[in-house]
């Protein structure tokens, strides 16, 4: 049985590591993102130059920007910075899932940050994208002044 | 006429216009209480005036820039890295830009290195950075 603490600066470790659950991707993903983000290249639905339909790039990179949920309750947060390389094309059809590990954490003007690498691959382990990214923290009980 | 040699120092790419509607946030999001980017009443709570797009959002336009850019030579082998300056609300509009900022040889082939940001309707930068991908 997996608990769930809060997550907060203090209790966050650098070093440890988070796994995702796997993900089958679906048609009906790569649909309703190309909806989302409103781009709709043929490529997404029908052959590609790596033969079959392929996802969007970034399809996959709320997995891994999701991965500190899988081990603590997450009050509020903003990305800040967010790294991609792209390895392979993520394909229907495919179990991803994304693996990460914080790297740093700091605080700068009053904020908190924390920093994750992470890599999203697929059922061989086969890495499709590599990347990092930065999420600040907002405390319970705070409010994020928007600059 | 091969792409390397049609992509020049200094060209700008053709920019990209994106609506950010909350339905499109939703999807992108997924709906759920005590988010910021899908519950008003949080997102206030939180600070904000009204409901977040997520930053993603952004690296999806900028991938779209690259892909129309470069094709496969984004998809495999392209790289982005973006920081995000300043909050995008729902509905807002974007526009998403890049400048040709070099060309180098890598392999057999080019990589093509772009310098990338989004674009409020305010005329204010909300994300900036850079991307790249290989010429077939």
């Amino acid at each position: 049985m997996t608990e769930f603490p809060k997550l907060t600066y203090e209790a966050l470790t650098v070093g440890e590591e988070f796994v995702s659950d796997t993900h089958l991707v679906t048609p009906e993903d790569i649909e309703a993102y190309a909806f989302a983000v409103d781009d709709h290249h043929p490529w997404f639905s029908e052959p590609s130059p790596f033969g079959g339909p392929v996802a969007h790039p970034t399809l996959m990179a709320n997995q891994a920007l999701s991965l500190r949920h899988s081990k603590y309750i997450v009050h509020a947060g903003l990305h800040a910075k967010m790294e991609f390389n792209f390895l392979e094309p993520v394909r229907p059809g495919m179990r991803v899932r994304s693996r990460g590990r914080v790297i740093d954490k700091y605080e700068r003007r009053g904020r908190q940050y924390m920093v994750t690498e992470y890599v999203t691959e697929d059922e061989t382990g086969a890495p499709l994208v590599r990347g990092q990214f930065t999420q600040m923290l907002i405390p319970e009980g705070t409010r994020h002044a928007a600059r | 006429m091969p792409l390397a040699e049609a992509v020049a120092v200094g060209q700008e790419l053709p920019s990209l216009s994106k609506e950010l509607s909350q339905r499109r946030i939703d999807v992108f999001s997924g709906v759920r209480p005590r988010s910021i980017h899908t519950d008003e009443e949080w997102a206030r709570q939180k600070g904000f005036r009204t409901t977040l797009a997520q930053g993603m959002m952004s690296t999806a336009y900028v991938s779209e820039l690259m892909t129309r850019l470069l094709g496969a030579g984004f998809l495999k082998g392209g790289t982005l890295s973006m920081a995000f300056i300043k909050p995008v609300y729902a509905g807002d509009r974007l526009t998403v830009h890049g400048v040709v900022k070099e060309t180098r040889p890598e392999g057999v082939g080019t990589r093509v290195v772009v310098e990338v940001w989004c674009q409020n309707q305010h005329g204010e930068k909300t994300a900036v950075g850079t991307a790249s991908g290989l010429t077939a």
